[in-house]
Parts: structure tokens; C-alpha cells; sequence
């Protein structure tokens, strides 16, 4: 009976968090293409927006229309399968392409924003009853939950569920700082696997040196790095509106995606 | 069997190593060796193995308290179990807190598994949370089984 149990547990998918100290670290892209690449990958994914103060991911997945929000799964107002939207047309993949979105409405926005603890916990425990109903019961093998910047709520209900998460992070001074902190503060506090993408990275020199980089990231962070990405122009000027790892197989960035979707699924984080 | 209503007690609660221990039934009065052998035996041990289980929780709870002191362990009926009362807490009950919230419902045994503390230790950790009121606790026969009232919690 134990040995099942245990059989079960370790076939089970695993939910992956990517957050970050400040905005603008590149989370959204690399939660987008980090789904895209494990569904390629031939995982089933679920790819969720918990940015309900900036929904984002309905624009990229052009997915606008939606009969219920996650918004509405977490208000009890409807099953998380209602929420969920099949999208592995756009992945040329076979039924393992799904998002469960986060309400742009300015309303909700204001109603998601004024939750109080309660609320919260009760979110809590619907991000975690997500283990059963979709990672052992729907056979779902990675949710990717991208997540608002800094300590808010919903990044913290996000950080308890997740198996792993990934912190992308920049050369910023202040990133740097701040998710230097956060990581002893936070992350340490919940025992959580974490793995680094230092995101947008200028400086050749540092690229080229990829040893010293990990082991100077290890050293400042305390945790392992997962990948490394150079600052692309064409991830810029894509503004946001496409899959890049879909649109361009070949492109460095999907390379380097290709090696983060590898190491979570190999579970090479260390 | 069900004339008899079975007590445990404790003769000597300081000292361990000479605990008697007394089954009575509903007059009051002692069994005799004869009534706990000629009635059915095991279901006479399994209750006497319950009440046990059920002193040596009520004995963790003294202990905690004791140990902690009673302002600390009031329950805070505003206070849910949500990820920033998780954040606040020492780092032990934590650890205890946080696999009740991955697994909803458990007992101190399951809790122990998870962690690899000992299961008295895990027992008296959740004990503690129950009286903080962060933990809501339910018996089903010899097992007593720990959980976050989501539903209910924080609701008063």
C-alpha cells in the first residue's frame, strides 16, 4: 500500500512557480515559453495567470474571451475545468497545450484586489487541491503558475503550492538586492526548491564565462542558476504577442528554454 | 460489552516508570481479572490502548503549554491559516503547519512520515496548532485525524 502510495507521488506532475522581486524581469516570457517547451517536450501543461493585479497572459495566448476566469475557480464560482482552455492548436501539439487565465476586467482587478486573509486562505487551499485535480486525477504533468512581482498574496499562495520555483532576476542592483532577501527571507522560510534565471543579461563577457557566472550567481543567491539568458532584441521587439519558442524553433532563446525544460524535467536543479 | 464503560487512570502522573493503570466499568467499580479475560480480551486491550493515545495527547497539550506558556497559545479566532500566518510562525510549527496545508488532512503519524520528526513530536505540534486555532482536530475511531477548516475558519 505504501509502495503504491509512493509510486503514485513520483509519477505525479510537478507545479513550478516563476516569480520575481520587481516587474519587468522577463517572468511572463519565460513562464509562456517554458510551457510551450515542455508541451513540445510531449508533457501536458496548464499554464496559469496568478497576476491578477496585471492579467497579462490573455494577450499573448490572444485569448480574450474566456466563460470563467480563474478568478471565479478561486471565488468558488466555478470548477477549475470550466476555467481551463485547450490551446494546443497553437503548439502543434496533441491535447497538452492548456492556460487558465486571470480576468483583465478592471472590476475584478479591484475585487482581486481587495481580498482579505480569509479569502486568501481559502485560495490557498484551492491552489493546492489543483495537485489532485489536475496533476493525479487529469494526469497533467507540469502546471506553470506565473505569478505577480514582490511579496504579494497570490506569489506567496503560489510559492506554498509549488514544487519548484523558478526567480527570474536581472542585473539591476536593486533586483539583485531585493531578490538576494527574498530568497533568505521568504523562499528559505518555506523550504522551497528554488532555481535562478538571471534574465536579460548585457554583458558578453559574463556570457562567455558561463562557469563563473553559475558559481558567482551561487554565491550571491544561495541557490543554483537554471539558465542564463543573453538580452535578445527579437524577444523585445516580439512585444509579447507571440510564442517565441513556437515561432522560432531555432532561435538562441529557445535553446536556452530548451535546456531550463530539460533541467526541471530531469530534475537536474542543483 | 457495552454495560462497560472503560476509564484509564493515571495512579502516579509524576512518575512514569510505576503507572497503574485501571479499567473500570460503568458501576464504578474495577473489572476483576475474570471479567477482562472472559469478555473479549482484545477489544479490552484495543480501549485501553485508545485511552492511552487519548492521556498522552492530553499530557503533549499540558507539556506545550507549559512549556510556552498560556498567552502564547491562545487562539486567535481572526487569525486563518493563510501564507503570511505561516510566514509569522517558529520555524518547527511551520514545518508541522505547512504539510497539513499540502495535505489537507492528516494524522500525526502521516505528518511524521512527511517530515521525519518523531510522531510524538509532530503530535504535540498539533496539538499546539489546534489550540492556537489554526487547526481543527477529528477523531474517527482510534486515529485522530488534523486539518485546516478553510470553509469555516476565521468565520467567527
Amino acid at each position: 500500500m505504501l509502495i503504491e502510495t509512493i509510486k503514485v507521488i513520483i509519477k505525479m506532475g510537478k507545479i513550478v512557480a516563476v516569480h520575481s522581486y520587481k516587474g519587468g524581469t522577463g517572468k511572463t516570457s519565460l513562464s509562456v515559453n517554458l510551457a510551450a517547451t515542455l508541451a513540445k517536450r510531449g508533457k501536458k501543461v496548464c499554464l496559469f495567470d496568478l497576476d491578477f493585479r496585471a492579467p497579462s497572459l490573455f494577450v499573448v495566448l490572444k485569448s480574450e474571451n474566456s466563460e470563467c476566469w480563474l478568478n471565479d475557480y478561486l471565488n468558488g464560482h466555478c470548477s477549475i475545468e470550466k476555467v481551463l482552455i485547450n490551446l494546443s492548436d497553437r503548439i502543434h501539439g496533441n491535447d497538452n497545450f492548456y492556460a487558465a487565465l486571470a480576468n483583465p476586467a478592471t472590476e475584478a482587478i479591484r475585487d482581486m484586489s481587495a481580498k482579505d486573509r480569509k479569502w486568501e486562505m481559502r485560495a490557498l487551499g484551492k491552489l493546492l487541491s489543483l495537485r489532485n485535480s489536475l496533476l493525479r486525477d487529469q494526469k497533467f504533468d507540469y502546471l506553470i503558475f506565473d505569478t505577480s512581482p514582490g511579496l504579494q498574496y497570490s506569489s506567496i499562495n503560489a510559492i506554498v503550492t509549488a514544487d519548484l520555483v523558478v526567480v527570474a532576476t536581472t542585473s539591476d542592483r536593486s533586483d539583485v538586492n531585493g531578490t538576494s532577501r527574498m530568497l533568505k527571507e521568504l523562499y528559505s522560510l518555506f523550504e522551497k526548491k528554488t532555481g535562478l534565471v538571471l534574465n536579460k543579461v548585457l554583458d558578453t563577457a559574463l556570457l562567455s564565462n558561463k562557469a563563473e557566472m553559475k558559481a558567482r550567481v551561487k554565491n550571491i543567491y544561495q541557490v543554483p542558476m537554471l539558465g542564463l539568458v543573453p538580452c535578445f532584441c527579437e524577444v523585445l521587439r516580439a512585444e509579447g504577442s507571440l510564442i517565441f519558442a513556437q515561432e522560432k524553433p531555432n532561435h538562441p532563446f529557445t535553446k536556452i528554454l530548451n535546456d531550463i525544460a530539460k533541467k526541471i524535467d530531469t530534475n537536474d536543479v542543483s | 460489552m457495552n454495560n462497560y464503560q472503560y476509564v484509564v487512570r493515571l495512579n502516579k502522573p509524576s512518575m512514569f516508570s510505576s503507572t497503574k493503570v485501571h479499567i473500570k466499568n460503568t458501576r464504578g467499580t474495577p473489572l476483576t481479572r475474570e471479567e477482562i479475560f472472559n469478555k473479549k480480551p482484545l477489544h479490552v486491550l484495543e480501549k485501553i490502548r485508545e485511552n492511552l493515545e487519548r492521556l498522552n495527547e492530553k499530557m503533549e497539550i499540558m507539556i506545550e503549554i507549559q512549556k510556552h506558556g498560556h498567552n502564547e497559545l491562545q487562539p486567535l479566532s481572526d487569525a486563518p491559516l493563510d501564507v503570511m500566518t505561516l510566514l509569522s510562525m517558529p520555524d518547527h510549527l511551520r514545518k508541522t503547519a505547512m504539510t497539513i496545508c499540502r495535505c489537507g488532512r492528516a494524522t500525526a503519524e502521516e505528518v511524521s512520515q512527511q517530515t521525519s520528526r518523531a510522531r510524538a513530536v509532530e503530535s504535540a505540534y498539533l496539538n499546539q496548532l489546534v489550540i492556537m486555532g489554526y487547526l481543527k482536530k477529528e477523531r474517527q475511531g482510534r486515529k485522530a485525524y488534523f486539518y485546516a477548516d478553510r470553509d469555516n475558519q476565521g468565520d467567527h
